[in-house]
């Protein structure tokens, strides 16, 4: 018996469309309206990065990652961040085993793993650990492992982190340093729901108990969508837009608009690149094309930049807010040469 | 099967290129032809401004140049297979899938391949019409627009040959034959000097004044005339006697004093005070002409003693003319003695008039009554019979046998002769001619070179005002109060602005004045800023005052320029102003120069 023949590029383009449709159906069953928070949570997955979502306390920001997780054939794991949270109460720690009983036993040290150990692993207000806790993540979000008593224990692939935080209680909140903010590819803002979603919302949760949602994608199935991200075609001249986007977002640059000169003391830098093109290939996967566009450089660029960009005193002062200034980067930096923009308005 | 999908997407992104690239080269062209024309718009009108009609529709060439220049250009600056696949992604909505199939070209990778299927899908069914760039734009609008302003301006009249620039103040030329006042200058040629010396100058200015006439006659610039008639000015001012400088002061005060011991010397003192000597001269001909021989006594001494005291001072012009005036006061005195005694003899024969006249000339040597006596004498003799003038010889004989003849101004023999000769007719005539030469005034010659100096300033101030300048006033140019010569009336009566003016010491009646103050040739004297403020700049002024000019003399003169920027211890006031105390350096700053 023969192998069955590799599928083609195109029919892996398909299926992961179809995967993708399927996964957005199944949270649809639970999660009511957030189609574009659903759908940016899904570019963070097939990117391979992490997601931190932002939103007022009861906007289903746990109970979205909660159906994802269930959605997905991945171990799922929780992490409720409270300030006296201990950093071995993520990564977990190394207990002492007694072998038989009584004397003459002997112990020896096994390993209780945290539950970083999980594949999707929910950081739910994350903001309210210490920063040394905060920190126990760092090493798991960038390079997929722990170390613990100087063990390096590797994380099982997928690894996926979905954190949350609450802007409006900042008494008592730790804020993420930089360093933290980086490593996630998204921020996601979640928005309030509509009249409509709130009354669908209220008719769902407000009765029977709705099933958990099927499993739609197996841990091979997420492994394949991350891999054809990766080889999703990224042109030269939208490289360079997106190096242009990001160029501008420092307010010493040349290329920067007068309100980032004005509101914004540090710009991203080259991880944020790198996730705007990654981010980028995502929406072009999700859409079934197997290149990107500068739309979808464009669509992304909230999410990827907005947690990357710290405002200076004048901007804050001003009330400047970083979605203002990733919008006016997007207006100001050109997708393309001057003559040939010129041409396409018709000008 | 990816080799067929290359060639496909390189024959149909090329046919496409082809029109991009078509449609830029006429658009370019016509841009250049818009902006050739709208040059040449321009350049029709600056011919059309200078007036070289026949070479205005030849600049609508610069529109087919234009045209030339932007086709070339295009050529030159193709775009590149990039900017024309980004091109045809943002018409046809493509999604970079052309740009991105442009770097799967010579890729088996799968990715790449399935994008460069895309992008042949995306060409083939892309329609032309939709990649094709907008020929026309707005600038375009210049071809129609420059092409009519280039026809209306080639068809327009010309305009007028503009006038000539207007030359500077006094340049222009000026050609007078003969300018009235010159004359009066070249008549120092005739003026005896005080010395050799200043005979020579007065020839020399003379001179110049002719030298002038005759360019004025052939054409000159009017500042050129203008400035040989202020030399000749200032030569005739300089060669007039200046009792009052610095040199003679000292010699006058001395000789004032010697005037001051007797009332009747009081107008002639007056008269030498104020520097006027001819005037002086008048006074003293009126002391000589008294027949109280009292005064004149004292007049002769005061003269004497003046001279002593101003050649002491080192007032030697002053002595000299003095001792000169006393010479010629004996003159006088017996002139007016000689025809005091003639009508004595005559006195039976006299009208009223004349015996009124022989009053009021004994009284105060008037020289009006001097003449009106000596015509009234003149008439007399001629009324005479033989018989009477024979008795008139002897009575003549035998007064001056009693007088001794030693104030006549006759020889004894001469009036011996003429007693004789009245018993004839030519005796008489002889007398006639001796009478009118007594009543003829007899001037000093100071008084006389003092004279034709100021005739000779006039002269050069009525030659400006031939000129349509305004002459700068001078002395005796009928100043209020001066009384020197310059207050006399215009000999040649041609401009009552020099006639003398009021309170001159010509005016030595006590009759009603009032009316009789002449117009003033001259503006008012002004001092003025034009304040018209430019920010940053100093404010510019303009003042009229006076300053110094010749030696010991002012002038008006014109000041111009900025009236100053503040100075540094200008600045240091701020510090003493009412002005905050934090505010204070920012202020300073802002004023320091």
């Amino acid at each position: 018996m023969t192998d069955p023949p590799a599928p083609t590029f195109e029919a892996r383009l398909v299926q992961a469309r179809d995967i993708s449709v399927r996964l957005k159906r199944a949270i649809a069953q639970v999660i009511v309206g957030q189609d574009a928070v659903v759908e940016q949570v899904l570019w963070g997955l097939i990117a391979g990065g992490h997601v931190l979502l932002e939103g007022n306390p009861g906007l289903g920001k746990t109970l979205l990652v909660r159906t994802l997780s269930s959605c997905l054939d991945l171990r799922f794991s929780r992490i409720q961040f409270t300030p006296d949270l201990m950093p071995s109460d993520v990564t977990g720690t190394n207990v002492l085993v007694m072998d038989g009983s009584g004397q003459g036993s002997k112990g020896r040290f096994e390993l209780h793993r945290g539950p970083i150990f999980g594949q999707v692993v929910l950081a739910d207000e994350i903001n309210r650990a210490t920063p040394k806790t905060q920190s126990a993540l760092l090493e798991a979000m960038q390079e997929h492992a722990v170390t613990i008593a100087g063990t390096r224990h590797a994380l099982d692939e997928p690894f996926f982190v979905l954190a949350t935080e609450n802007p409006i209680e900042m008494e008592g909140t730790y804020p993420l340093p930089e360093a933290q903010l980086d490593r996630f590819l998204l921020k996601v803002s979640v928005p309030a729901p509509s009249e409509d979603e709130l009354t669908e919302i209220l008719a769902r949760t407000t009765g029977k108990p709705v099933a958990d949602p099927e499993r739609v994608l197996t841990r091979q199935d997420v492994r394949e969508l991350q891999a054809l991200c990766r080889e999703v075609v990224v042109a030269e001249p939208v490289l360079r837009y997106a190096a242009r986007l990001v160029n501008a977002s420092a307010p010493d640059a040349a290329q920067a608009p007068d309100l980032v000169r004005r509101a914004v003391r540090y710009g991203a830098g080259v991880r944020g690149a790198q996730s705007l093109v990654l981010a980028a290939k995502a929406v072009a996967l999700l859409e079934g094309r197997a290149h990107v566009s500068f739309a979808d450089l464009q669509r992304t660029a909230p999410p990827v930049l907005r947690h990357r960009i710290l405002l200076s005193f004048e901007g804050e002062a001003d009330g400047v807010s970083c979605d203002q200034i990733v919008r006016e980067l997007l207006a100001s930096v050109l997708t393309r040469p001057a003559a040939v923009e010129r041409a396409v308005q018709g000008v | 099967m990816a080799a067929p999908a290359q060639s496909d997407f390189q024959r149909a992104f090329h046919r496409l290129a082809k029109r991009v690239h078509r449609r830029h080269v006429g658009r370019l062209a016509l841009t250049g032809a818009g902006v050739g024309l709208s040059l040449g718009a321009l350049a029709a009108l600056g011919l059309w401004a200078l007036r070289w009609g026949e070479w205005r529709p030849l600049s609508a060439g610069l529109g087919a140049l234009g045209a030339l220049v932007g086709a070339t250009l295009a050529s030159r600056r193709r775009w590149s297979e990039r900017d024309l696949a980004l091109y045809f992604d943002a018409r046809l909505g493509s999604h970079e899938t052309l740009t991105s199939a442009l770097a799967a070209r010579g890729s088996e990778e799968p990715a790449l391949v399935h994008v460069l299927e895309r992008a042949n899908s995306v060409l083939s069914n892309a329609d032309p019409k939709r990649v094709k760039p907008r020929l026309w734009s707005r600038l375009h609008a210049l071809l129609p627009a420059a092409l009519t302003a280039i026809a209306v301006i080639s068809v327009l009249p010309l305009p007028p040959t503009p006038k000539p620039a207007p030359v500077a103040p006094g340049a222009e030329r000026v050609q007078i034959e003969n300018l009235k006042g010159l004359e009066r200058i070249e008549a120092l040629a005739h003026l005896q000097g005080q010395n050799p010396e200043q005979d020579e100058r007065l020839k020399k200015l003379a001179e110049q004044a002719k030298k002038l006439r005759e360019a004025l006659a052939k054409g000159l610039e009017k500042r050129e005339a203008l400035s040989e008639i202020a030399k000749l000015r200032d030569g005739i001012a300089a060669e007039r006697l200046k009792l009052g400088d610095r040199q003679n002061r000292p010699g006058l005060e001395a000789a004032l004093r010697a005037f001051a011991n007797n009332q009747a010397l009081h107008d002639a003192q007056k008269a030498l005070g104020n520097g006027d000597l001819t005037a002086f001269d008048d006074e003293m001909q009126k002391l000589a002409n008294r027949a109280e021989s009292s005064d004149r006594q004292a007049a002769k001494d005061a003269l004497e003693e003046a001279a002593k005291a101003a050649r002491a001072k080192g007032a030697q012009g002053l002595a000299d003319a003095l001792d000169a005036q006393k010479r010629l006061f004996e003159r006088r005195e017996s002139r007016a003695d000689a025809l005091r005694e003639l009508a004595q003899s005559m006195k039976g024969k006299l009208s009223a008039e004349a015996l009124d006249d022989l009053k009021e000339f004994g009284r105060s040597g008037n020289p009006e009554a001097e003449k009106r006596l000596a015509d009234g004498l003149e008439r007399a003799l001629e009324g005479l019979t033989p018989e009477e003038r024979k008795r008139l010889g002897e009575r003549l004989q035998r007064e001056l046998e009693g007088s001794g003849g030693g104030a006549s101004p006759m020889s004894k023999k001469q009036l011996e002769e003429l007693a004789q000769q009245l018993g004839r007719k030519e005796g008489v005539e002889q007398l006639k001619k001796q009478l009118r030469e007594l009543a003829k005034p007899e001037p000093s010659d100071d008084a006389k070179r003092e004279q034709g100096l100021g005739d000779a300033e006039r002269g050069g101030s009525a030659a400006e005002r031939g000129l349509g300048a305004m002459p700068i006033p001078m002395d005796g140019d009928g100043a209020p109060g001066t009384g020197d010569p310059g207050g006399k009336p215009d000999p040649a009566g041609s401009d009552p602005r020099s006639s003398a003016g009021p309170g001159s010491k010509r005016d030595s009646g006590t009759g009603d004045h009032r009316g009789s103050t002449p117009e003033i040739a001259a503006k008012e004297l002004r001092s003025k800023a034009e304040a018209r403020l430019q920010a940053g700049a100093p404010m510019h002024g303009a003042t009229l005052g006076r300053a110094p000019a010749r030696p010991g003399e002012t002038a008006n003169q014109l000041g111009t320029g900025s009236l100053g920027d503040a100075q540094k211890t200008e600045v240091g006031a701020v510090d003493h102003a009412d002005i905050p105390e934090e505010y204070r350096e920012q202020v300073g700053r802002y004023f320091e120069p």
